[in-house]
C-alpha cells in the first residue's frame, strides 16, 4: 500500500513534469474528475433486461436478465504519451446493468491532460490475486454483495451474463449462465484499450464523460460463436463457466466494449 | 538443536514490554523458524508480516461462530484442535442449519508449505482459502457485510484490527491475513518421526518403525512426498464413485476430462487422528485405507498410472508391511501440536 501510494506519487509527479514542460496553450495544471459510463448494448440496440428478446447470428433468442462485470486497473494514455495509472488499490469495480450507479464509474484526482486513450482490465488481475488478500481492501465485500464471488472457488466471477434463451434446437425458453474467471487451466483476465474518438481534456473545471458502449453480443457473438443450444446439460440450461469456452469468451470481450462518443463539459 | 530453538517460536516475554490495553498498532513480530526438515515456505511472509497481535485476531476469527450465517458454526467446528484439526468421526460434516457437506474435513496443519488447498484445489493461496468455507451455504453460509459489521460493533475486535494492522481497518482484506496469520502458524513439526529427521533428543524409532518408513518411502512417498506427505497433485487413487454423490473432484474446478475424480494428495500427519479417511471419509481405519490401495483399487480412465502396472492394479502390500507401515505412519503424531495451548479455543 505504502509502495502503491510512492509509485502514484512518482507517476503523478512525473505526468506533472511532463506538462509542466510541454508548450501547450492551456495552462495546466491541478487535477479534476473524470467519468467512465458503460452503457450496455445487443448489437445495434440499447439492452432492456428480461423483456427483449435479441436474437444472435447463430439464431438464438436470447432474453437477458442479469449483466455484471468487474472494470479494473484503470489507465489513461494522455496526448503526449504519456500514462496515468488509476491507484490500483481505488481500481475495482462491479457495473451491474440493474444498478444505474454502477454503470458510470467517477475517477477523481486526475491530472489535468489530454486524454487520448483508456484501457482497464475486466476481471481481477492475477498479480493481484496472487497476493492473496493483500492490497484487496474490501472489495472482497462488495464483490460479495454483487454476487460477483464463486462460493466453491476462492475468486471473483469477472464476467456474469444470465438469462434464458431459445433456438431452433431448443424450444422452450432454457436458462443460461456465463460465468467467466479463472479456472484450473486458465486465467481469463483481459485489457481492454480503448481509442477516444475525441480527447478528454481534464481539467479542475472540466470533467468529462467518456460514454462507453458495451455490446453483450459479442461475448458469445463476435470473432468466436458460442452456441447455448450446443452446451445445454440435462434440464439444467446452459452453463457455461469453466472449459474450452471461457477463454473463448475472455477472448471476445476484447470485441465488446467501443467508445461512442466524449463529453467534455 | 534446531527443535529446541523452534519450541521458542515465541517469544512471551516481549508482550510484557508492550501496552496491551493501547488501540495503537502493535509491531510484535514472531520469529518463524522453518524447521530443518521442512521444504521451503510456500507462503509469502513479506505480504503479510506475522505479529502477534495479527495471530491473535486470526485465532479469535477462527473459533467465532458468529461469522456464520446461524452464528454458531465457527472454523474451529469442524477443525477439532485435538483431532489435528479435523472432525473426528465425522465422514462429511454439518454446516448451518443442519446442511450436510460432501467431503471429510481436512486437518489444516502445516498449509503455508503448501500451493493449494481443498480437496480439489479450489484456491491456489492460503489467505483465500477460508472465503469458501466462508461462504459455502452448506458450511458457514457467511456473507463479508454481515461478519465486518459486526466485528465493527465489537469492542475486542475494534482493538485487535487496531493492534493488528497498520491501517487498523476492519475490511476483508485484513480479516482474510488474520486467518492467515493463524493458519500460517499452525505448524505441526515435532512428531517422534521429525526428531528422527533432525537427529534430536527423543527420535528414536524401532526396527518395525523403520521397516515401515523403509516401506513408505518405497511404495507411497512418490506422492506423499518431503516431511509435509504431499506432492500438492491431484490424483484419482482408485475409490470406486459413489453414485449418490458422485463427486467429480478437481474436474469441478478445471472442467477438464482428464481430472475427473482426482483429489489433492492429503498430508499424513497425525493420520492416527484424523480418521476417517479419504475425501469422503469413507474407510474408518487405517487397516481400510491400506487394503484399499492393495485390493481395492477400480481402474478408470484417470485412474493414477502409479496404481497401474497395466497387468494388476494397486499397491502390493503383504499383511506384515500393512502392519509395519500402520506402526510408522504412528510416529507422525505430534502430541505438542495436538495440544499447544497456543492454537486452542480455551
Amino acid at each position: 500500500m505504502k509502495f502503491q501510494l510512492k509509485k502514484i506519487a512518482a507517476v503523478m509527479a512525473l505526468a506533472l513534469v511532463f506538462t509542466a514542460c510541454s508548450k501547450d496553450d492551456d495552462a495546466l495544471g491541478g487535477a479534476g474528475a473524470l467519468g467512465l459510463e458503460f452503457d450496455t448494448v445487443f448489437g445495434t440496440s440499447n439492452l432492456i433486461l428480461n423483456t427483449q428478446t435479441n436474437t444472435t447470428s447463430q439464431g438464438e433468442n436470447l432474453k437477458i436478465s442479469d449483466v455484471k462485470y468487474i472494470v479494473s486497473n484503470i489507465v489513461l494514455t494522455n496526448a503526449d504519451g504519456s500514462t496515468f495509472t488509476y491507484p490500483k488499490s481505488q481500481s475495482y469495480f462491479v457495473v451491474d446493468e440493474s444498478n444505474i450507479a454502477s454503470q458510470t464509474i467517477e475517477l477523481t484526482n486526475i491530472p489535468s491532460g489530454n486524454y487520448t486513450k483508456v484501457k482497464f482490465g475486466i476481471g481481477v488481475d492475477q498479480t493481484q490475486f496472487n497476493l492473496g488478500a493483500s492490497g484487496q481492501g474490501d472489495f472482497l465485500t462488495k464483490a460479495q454483495d454483487a454476487g460477483m464471488m464463486w462460493s466453491w472457488s476462492a475468486g471473483y466471477k469477472f464476467v456474469l451474463f444470465e438469462g434464458v434463451f431459445s433456438s431452433a434446437t431448443v424450444a422452450n425458453d432454457t436458462s443460461f449462465m456465463v460465468h467467466t474467471g479463472q479456472t484450473g487451466t486458465a486465467y481469463n483476465y483481459t485489457e481492454i484499450t480503448l481509442d477516444l474518438p475525441q480527447q478528454a481534456t481534464v481539467r479542475t473545471n472540466v470533467s468529462p464523460d467518456i460514454h462507453i458502449f458495451a455490446d453483450v453480443a459479442k461475448i458469445i457473438d463476435g470473432t468466436n460463436k458460442v452456441k447455448f443450444s450446443d452446451n445445454t446439460m440435462g434440464g439444467m440450461g446452459a452453463m457455461i463457466m469453466g472449459g474450452a469456452n471461457l477463454p473463448l469468451i475472455t477472448s471476445n470481450l476484447s470485441e465488446m466494449f467501443t467508445v461512442n462518443h466524449v463529453h467534455n463539459d | 538443536m534446531k527443535a529446541k530453538y523452534f519450541l521458542l517460536l515465541f517469544f512471551y516475554g516481549l508482550i510484557s514490554c508492550s501496552n496491551d490495553d493501547s488501540g495503537d498498532y502493535q509491531k510484535i513480530l514472531i520469529d518463524f523458524q522453518v524447521p530443518s526438515n521442512f521444504p521451503p515456505l510456500a507462503y509469502d511472509l513479506s505480504n503479510n508480516p506475522l505479529t502477534e497481535k495479527g495471530f491473535e485476531l486470526g485465532k479469535k476469527l477462527f473459533y467465532d461462530g458468529r461469522l456464520s450465517s446461524d452464528g454458531l458454526i465457527s472454523c474451529g467446528f469442524c477443525h477439532i484442535q485435538a483431532n489435528a484439526f479435523t472432525h473426528h468421526g465425522h465422514s462429511v460434516s454439518h454446516g448451518v442449519n443442519n446442511a450436510a457437506g460432501t467431503r471429510n474435513s481436512p486437518p489444516i496443519q502445516n498449509l503455508a508449505y503448501q500451493t493449494t488447498f481443498m480437496w480439489d484445489g479450489a484456491t491456489s493461496h492460503l489467505d483465500l482459502q477460508p472465503i469458501i468455507p466462508f461462504t459455502s451455504p452448506i458450511e458457514m453460509n457467511g456473507n463479508f457485510s454481515s461478519a465486518i459489521n459486526m466485528m465493527k460493533n465489537d469492542a475486542i475486535y475494534q482493538k485487535l484490527f487496531k493492534q493488528a494492522f497498520t491501517d487498523g481497518q476492519i475490511n476483508s482484506e485484513n480479516m482474510l491475513k488474520a486467518l492467515g496469520q493463524f493458519m500460517v502458524m499452525v505448524t505441526s513439526s515435532n512428531s517422534r518421526f521429525d526428531k528422527f529427521r533432525r537427529n534430536e533428543v527423543g527420535g528414536t524409532l524401532t526396527q518395525d518403525e523403520l521397516d515401515g518408513y523403509a516401506i513408505f518411502n518405497q511404495k507411497c512417498a512418490s506422492c506423499h512426498a518431503t516431511d509435509i506427505f504431499t506432492d500438492n497433485s491431484f490424483r484419482n487413487n482408485g475409490l470406486p464413485v459413489n453414485p449418490a454423490v458422485n463427486d467429480v473432484g478437481r474436474y469441478r474446478v478445471t472442467e477438464i476430462t482428464q481430472d475427473l475424480y482426482k483429489f489433492k494428495v492429503p498430508s499424513l500427519r497425525n493420520i492416527e487422528k484424523t480418521a476417517p479417511y479419504m475425501h469422503d471419509g469413507r474407510f474408518f481405519t487405517l487397516d481400510a485405507v491400506l487394503n484399499h490401495y492393495s485390493s481395492g483399487i477400480v481402474n478408470s480412465p484417470t485412474l493414477d498410472s502409479n496404481l497401474n502396472n497395466g497387468s494388476s492394479l494397486g499397491i502390493p502390500l503383504s499383511t506384515l508391511e500393512k502392519s509395519k507401515l500402520i506402526t510408522f505412519l504412528k510416529t507422525l503424531t505430534d502430541n505438542q501440536y495436538l495440544t499447544d495451548t497456543r492454537f486452542s479455543e480455551y
